[in-house]
């Protein structure tokens, strides 16, 4: 090999080498303030119970749901491929690394809000991206997608499709065919749901 | 994403910003560019690919019979070169490592396709953009090589519901190979360069003892 290339290796060996043996940043870096401040206003950082539903049955493999509620209750009923993540070990370093996973949405959920909004915070502060609560936790979740609202009357091609969307995901997550039946939650059953196909998105390769 | 910092000067404060990384997912740059950057990326793409030599295919099916390693040797580099700069990036904090798109992983599907990609690559002596970088400059071969990736795209497409299951299935989400292996990314990173350069000298050696062909 030419003397020129043999340098360029050595010169990338020792660049690698480098990487390994720098000092380890702080593991925890904190958000400015003012940007914190900032996006606690951001309305965005909530996801609608029918996104996260659709999301779920599309086996998007960006998102992450993150169960906050205790133990029991994460083993009674959780929604499909959610992690159980105890508030107190929210900062552990397996947590940590969990969290700062790329390319991932992670959406935290408890019985209600305040739970998921005080962990946003907490995650949040220590600069972890993509994090997101699902609106009215649990409970809203249960109300809109298993337990959904009778249309009225009056109401518009959009609602019903609405509707007729959470009638489909409640036969996705229950198997039940009738609306307003007050079975609880059951574990998922599968049914042919279409699938739109993947957006295209800029990939490797040649 | 901006870090802001604050100086005084004078009475006044004036913040300071540092920009980082990447530049569309942190909304420095709209994401209406992406399409723009895209094209414009793609051009230099298939540049250096001609550059290179990439659009003969027998200067690619050169790896399969020993006699030029040019294309693992480019991409090999490459993949070297992305990791080291993006991990320094990262530790200087002007890239924001966990905004980055990682495409999910399929399991199957990338071991049926990869296989079928494999025997295209060794018979045709083109992968997708190779073929249109001959393409661009007149190779015949090249042409009927993309009009037969345009057929068998037409129709994997039609007949998509049939392999629909197989497609979707062995998710493993936005997979990190370090990750699998349960070590950091600058350690993995380490291996790869070792194990590059190690095939750099290895392609070398094995280029010396083949037969060299003309073309």
């Amino acid at each position: 090999m030419e003397r020129k290339y043999t340098i360029l290796a050595v010169l990338l060996i020792v660049l690698a080498l480098g990487l390994v043996i720098l000092p380890k940043k702080k593991e925890l870096k904190e958000t400015d303030p003012k940007v914190l401040l900032s996006a606690i206003t951001e309305k965005l950082r909530f996801l609608s119970a029918d996104l996260v539903t659709h999301r779920i049955i599309e086996k998007d493999p960006t998102l992450m749901l993150i169960d906050l509620r205790p133990a029991t209750q994460f083993k009674a009923f959780a929604l499909p491929g959610a992690i159980n993540i105890q508030p107190e070990s929210l900062l552990t370093s397996e947590t940590m690394e969990l969290l700062n996973q790329p390319g991932k949405d992670k959406v935290l959920y408890a019985n209600s809000d305040i739970q998921a909004e005080k962990a946003w915070l907490i995650g949040t502060r220590y600069s972890i991206n993509r994090l997101y609560i699902l609106k009215g936790g649990l409970n809203e979740w249960y109300n809109t997608i298993i337990k959904p609202a009778e249309a009225s009357s009056t109401a518009s091609s959009t609602d019903l499709d609405l509707l007729s969307f959470r009638n489909a995901a409640r036969q996705y997550f229950t198997g039940a065919g009738q609306t307003n039946e007050t079975s609880s939650a059951k574990a998922p059953v599968k049914v042919n749901v279409v699938r739109k196909a993947p957006e295209a998105k800029s990939g490797g390769g040649c | 994403m901006r870090h802001g910092y604050f100086a005084k000067i004078g009475f006044k404060h004036i913040k300071l910003e540092i920009m980082i990384g990447p530049i569309i997912s942190s909304g420095i740059v709209s994401p209406a560019w992406d399409n723009i950057f895209a094209v414009i990326l793609g051009m230099g793409f298939g540049f250096a690919l001609e550059s290179s030599g990439f659009s003969s295919s027998r200067k690619i099916i050169g790896t399969f019979f020993g006699y030029d390693f040019v294309v693992v040797k480019v991409f090999f580099t490459a993949a070297i070169v992305a990791s080291v700069g993006l991990l320094y990036l990262s530790y200087f904090g002007l890239v924001d490592f966990s905004l980055l798109y990682i495409q999910p992983t399929f399991l199957t599907s990338a071991i049926v396709g990869g296989i079928i990609m494999g025997i295209g690559f060794a018979m045709g002596g083109f992968c997708p953009g190779t073929s249109l970088a001959a393409c661009a400059v007149g190779r015949i071969d090249g042409m009927v090589f993309f009009g037969g990736m345009f057929i068998g795209v037409f129709l994997f497409s039609e007949s998509f519901p049939l392999f629909e299951n197989m497609y979707y299935s062995g998710s493993q989400g936005a997979k990190m190979i370090n990750t699998a292996f349960g070590i950091s990314p600058e350690l993995f990173t380490f291996f790869l360069v070792l194990a590059a350069v190690g095939m750099f000298f290895g392609a070398a050696w094995v280029q010396k003892k083949v037969k060299k062909v003309e073309y």
